[in-house]
């Protein structure tokens, strides 16, 4: 919790960060819409099996065979603290390159690929403590709704499976 | 080949033509043949000079003959024939060392015809065409008119290349020349050095030298030496002069000739001239500096291919060591030098290009038959290839960004490099001559073997030209001649026949060439992206031939195509496993070096074989196997092999023998090293095992336990010291190399007869044995390298410790039994060991008992990392796809055992995990 405040604090640097407007994927979890810049987006596949993999906090999925290659699976559902449904049809995986590796991602269901203009971004507001707002790029107000746009890099990169990794990795010597 | 020599070879048979029916009193021919050359001439690429000064001599000759001054018409007509088969040689093809040499025959044989004839000195200019010159003209009725000539050095050192080491009286000519000459001289050193050669001239000329072409020799290189100094005031004739110098026997046809400057860029001469002025002054050598422009893309490519280069050269050299008459090699080695001089003077890279240009000089030498590549000069070559490795090496650390610095004895091998008989370097070996004689013997063999079927006289022979005999003869008479020439001279074989037979030569050494193995470039992680993928279409295949539909067995027409796709894909994965094999050749060259240097250190005569170096192992073992190899070739050398004394003393050959060779056998690439030395001491290792305490007792060993004790760190049997190894940490890094490759390694030995070690690798890395095992809902893969055994223990054999720890007794032994399902947090797996499956598995210091559901059977997996979006996973080495396209983990053993080892109580531990 007093992390969160911490990067609170830096929320505002966030925000000015210049997010430019452009193409975006949305996607739903729960009932809201996110959307990631279609940019790092390499493909949107089904559920398929994803093998577990032990000891790595519980939004890591586990892997997957991606035509051959192995990649991660990281439930967004969980990594936002939501709660767990059941996985439906529309249940999928969106694929995003990030740091020059592939990270799967699973979302409840793909929306659409929207144009969202620069005006229509606007900062992320200050929720306060509760909300983890650092992984957000900025609100974007469309006429359909608003869209939280994702900074997919920062909620994969997350410090806290480093951390837990590390953990793990410093029990063993 | 360009269009122009297309039309000048076509106009070149019209003219031979024209020459055979040519009657001494035919001007008329005579006439048209000498336009049609000159137009031949004319029309010549500027690369095809050589040939074109026989063009030219080939004028003068029928300039002679029209103007009757030749004795033998029909002598000078055949002679000019035979030349012209030499030009056909020589512009048919890129100027190589061979058409060189055949051009240089040609023109030879012109000039002795030319200089038999009763023309005199003064006559020779006007043979019209001919752009030579009046002070050039070599001939031997010149003596008297230009011995008043040799007022200068240059003229002296070019009047000292037409002289024949027979002739004194040209060699006192010179001798006062020389006197006088040092007489004028203002500076001492020269003063000195001129004296000195007239001395030598003088004796020579009195027939007092034992050697006159020996001296010949002294006397260039002195005078060449005098001339330096003078060289900066005219640098423009210096070069031609020192050219000259350097190989007085092979330059001497080409000398008269003014074309002749044409030729010297290639050589060393030119270059040399700064190194050797600016050598008093720059002893300190100043590395390179990258500039931050500098395109590090470019660096990083020069190096690659430069090393590459290298390492070919590397090879040829050592095999230029045992043959050293193997133009092939030293083309070779001189190439990989040239290129990189060359690259290296485009990126600015002064220091590789001086290095690589010395080298290249003292190649140059070994090319032009002027010193043999043995001893000294092949150590010196070797060392100036470690140089430049060594100076790649700085240079990619370079570009990573690190500093460039210089080898540190880089000014000095620059200075050997520079005048190596002067640093005392030379073609002698130090006392290996028995070892010549065996490497002479094993020459002798592959040149017998070499090109039989392309030699010109087999070819003339097959072609019912000439008999067996009359080729023989030819040979044994030959001194210095071409085959060829000879057989035309003597009559046996029109010079059309000739041309013919070295047609059929050249395209039977052309076909010879384009055989080898031709191949593109590819990056290795495409490479490894399309094996991957392959591997992918293998699965997916295999669940499209699965696929319900198909097998209800109604799909007749439809299961045929699956099936032949099928046979498809399975020789695509064949193919694309071959294609990450590469033959271990590199490395076993690699050995060779290594035997060598080390074999010189010590002072052993070894005599070093391979075979099966074409056998192929994964790419990326390659490098892995390397460096275990050299500590076991480097030990066998230096522990295995005896002295030449003891080996006598004990009844053996001097010379010692290690033999590497590799072969496939059971889906395995074995290698195995073997020596004739003394073997393994099965009674030391014992004694200094116990001393070490590695062993408690030396009861109850089986010999091969015994010999493996010497993989133990620590341990070495050696008693003392030196730099090549006897720290016994080489065996050690051995095993553990081989090990971390999956593979094996086996020693068999017998006291004073030798050793021999066998490693037994996979076909390649990337695929992994591994035992597929359930726990719960999962499957998880077990390397099977890693498994002792497995085993359903019965309730007897657990027991446990305070009611926690448990364990299982197997033959006695008790080992901690693994909850697989308590440290992976599993849920539904077996909880009871005796329904379930133990695996024994083990890291550095014991073992223990995994405990998993059942063992589902035995997998070929191909092994890839995770993606990077998990990190590290404790006790997890990675993933591979499965045969369903699921993803398996494949288990890390040893991290599984320390893991439990560090928490005992894996099943709070995982609760706790739980709960956060």
């Amino acid at each position: 919790m007093e992390k969160e405040t911490s990067t609170n604090s830096t929320q505002n640097q966030v925000s000015t960060e210049k997010v430019n407007g452009g193409k975006f994927l949305t996607f739903f979890l729960q009932n809201e819409e996110y959307g990631i810049e279609i940019l790092r987006v390499q493909e949107i596949i089904g559920l398929m099996p994803i093998t577990r993999i032990p000891r790595t906090p519980d939004f890591v999925r586990g892997v997957i065979n991606l035509r051959g290659k192995i990649i991660a699976v990281t439930d967004l559902r969980k990594k936002f603290g939501m709660e767990d449904i059941e996985q439906t049809s529309e249940t999928c995986i969106i694929v995003v390159q990030t740091n020059g590796t592939e990270i799967g991602v699973m979302v409840d269901k793909v929306s659409e690929v929207l144009d969202i203009a620069d005006a229509e971004i606007e900062p992320t507001p200050a929720f306060g403590a509760s909300v983890p707002t650092e992984f957000l790029l900025g609100i974007g107000n469309t006429q359909g709704g608003v869209r939280l746009l994702l900074n997919i890099e920062k909620v994969l990169s997350d410090q806290q499976l480093l951390e837990f990794t590390n953990e793990a990795l410093s029990q063993m010597v | 080949m360009s269009k122009v020599s297309q039309d000048a070879i076509s106009s070149l048979k019209q003219i031979r033509n024209d020459l055979n029916s040519l009657q001494p009193d035919d001007t008329q021919t005579l006439i048209q043949i000498g336009a049609g050359l000159e137009q031949i001439a004319v029309g010549l690429p500027e690369e095809y000079s050589a040939a074109n000064e026989l063009i030219i001599d080939c004028l003068g000759t029928l300039q002679a003959i029209f103007e009757g001054r030749t004795n033998d018409f029909v002598e000078s007509a055949k002679l000019i024939g035979v030349a012209l088969v030499a030009v056909d040689q020589g512009i048919s093809s890129v100027p190589n060392p061979i058409t060189d040499a055949i051009i240089e025959h040609a023109k030879k044989n012109l000039q002795k015809a030319l200089s038999v004839e009763p023309a005199t000195g003064e006559d020779q200019p006007t043979t019209g065409e001919t752009p030579s010159d009046e002070d050039a003209q070599p001939e031997s009725a010149d003596d008297e008119a230009s011995s008043g000539d040799l007022t200068t050095l240059d003229k002296v050192a070019a009047f000292l290349i037409q002289i024949e080491p027979e002739d004194t009286d040209d060699f006192s000519l010179i001798c006062e020349s020389l006197k006088a000459l040092s007489s004028q001289s203002s500076v001492s050193s020269v003063k000195k050095l001129l004296t000195k050669a007239a001395r030598e001239a003088n004796k020579a000329a009195k027939g007092k030298s034992s050697d006159a072409q020996e001296s010949l020799t002294l006397i260039g290189d002195l005078i060449e030496q005098a001339s330096e100094p003078a060289l900066e005031t005219q640098p423009e004739t210096e070069p031609a002069l020192e050219t000259k110098e350097e190989k007085p026997e092979s330059r001497k046809p080409a000398a008269p000739k003014k074309d002749q400057p044409a030729e010297v860029p290639e050589k060393p001469a030119p270059e040399k001239q700064p190194e050797k002025s600016s050598k008093p002054v720059a002893k300190e050598y100043e590395p390179d500096v990258l500039t931050d422009d500098a395109d590090k893309m470019l660096l990083t490519d020069f190096v690659v291919e430069s090393r590459e280069n290298i390492e070919a050269a590397e090879s040829a050299l050592l095999a230029l060591e045992t043959e050293p008459d193997n133009l092939e090699n030293i083309n070779t080695v001189f190439r990989a030098f040239h290129t990189v001089k060359g690259s290296a003077a485009f990126l600015g890279l002064a220091r590789l290009t001086e290095l690589a240009h010395l080298a290249e000089s003292l190649l140059s030498r070994i090319r032009d038959g002027e010193i043999r590549c043995t001893g000294g000069y092949a150590d010196l070559s070797l060392r100036s290839m470690d140089m430049l490795k060594e100076m790649f090496e700085s240079l990619q650390n370079a570009i990573d960004g690190g500093l460039m610095t210089l080898p540190n004895s880089y000014g000095d091998l620059l200075e050997i490099l520079t005048d190596p008989e002067a640093a005392g370097v030379s073609g002698d070996s130090d006392g290996n001559s028995k070892l010549d004689e065996l490497e002479e013997e094993s020459a002798e063999q592959s040149r017998g073997k070499l090109d039989k079927s392309s030699r010109l006289g087999d070819i003339l022979v097959d072609m019912g030209k000439v008999t067996e005999e009359q080729v023989m003869l030819a040979l044994s008479q030959k001194d210095g001649e071409l085959l060829g020439v000879m057989l035309v001279n003597e009559g046996l074989v029109s010079p059309d026949d000739i041309e013919k037979a070295l047609a059929i030569q050249k395209r039977l050494r052309t076909e010879k060439k384009s055989s080898g193995e031709s191949s593109v470039r590819v990056r290795t992680d495409r490479l490894d992206r399309l094996i991957d993928m392959v591997g992918e279409l293998v699965v997916a295949q295999s669940m499209l031939s699965q696929d319900e539909s198909l097998l209800r067995g109604t799909q007749f027409e439809l299961a045929r195509k699956v099936a032949h796709t099928g046979k498809i894909v399975r020789d695509l994965q064949d193919l694309s496993m071959a294609m990450r094999m590469i033959p271990l050749k590199n490395t076993f060259s690699k050995m060779a070096r290594v035997v060598r240097d080390v074999a010189q250190k010590c002072g052993k005569i070894v005599y070093f074989e391979t075979d099966g170096e074409d056998t192929e192992i994964d790419r990326n073992m390659v490098d892995l196997i390397a460096d275990p190899l050299v500590h076991m070739v480097r030990n066998a050398v230096d522990h295995g092999i005896e002295l030449p004394e003891d080996r006598i003393q004990s009844g053996k050959d001097k010379i010692g023998r290690v033999r590497l060779s590799a072969y496939h056998a059971g889906g395995n690439v074995v290698v195995e090293l073997q020596d004739d030395g003394k073997g393994l001491d099965s009674k030391k290792l014992l004694k200094k095992a116990l001393e070490k305490g590695l062993i408690d007792s030396d009861k109850g060993l089986s010999e091969s336990q015994i010999y493996n004790l010497i993989f133990a760190p620590g341990m070495s049997t050696a008693e003392k010291l030196t730099d090549v190894s006897g720290r016994g940490v080489g065996m050690d890094v051995v095993r553990r190399n081989i090990e971390s490759m999956h593979g094996r390694i086996e020693i068999s030995s017998e006291k004073g007869k030798g050793s021999l070690f066998t490693i037994r690798l996979p076909l390649t890395l990337a695929i992994t044995d591994g035992m597929l095992v359930q726990v719960g809902s999962e499957r998880y893969i077990v390397p099977t390298v890693h498994i002792y055994l497995s085993f359903r223990p019965g309730n007897n054999a657990i027991s446990t410790v305070a009611g926690r720890g448990e364990m299982v007794q197997l033959r006695g032994e008790l080992m901690p039994i693994i909850r697989l399902h308590n440290l992976f947090n599993i849920p539904n797996a077996i909880e009871n060991p005796t329904e379930g499956s133990l695996v024994i598995v083990a890291d550095e210091k014991r073992r223990c008992a995994l405990l998993v559901d059942e063992l589902l059977g035995q997998h070929q997996v191909v092994a890839k990392p995770l993606g990077s979006g998990v990190g590290k996973i404790p006790g997890v080495s990675g993933g591979a796809i499965l045969g369903d396209g699921r993803v398996g983990l494949i288990l890390d053993t040893a991290e599984l055992v320390s893991l439990a080892r560090q928490n005992p109580n894996e099943r709070g531990q995982t609760e706790s995990q739980k709960v956060a």
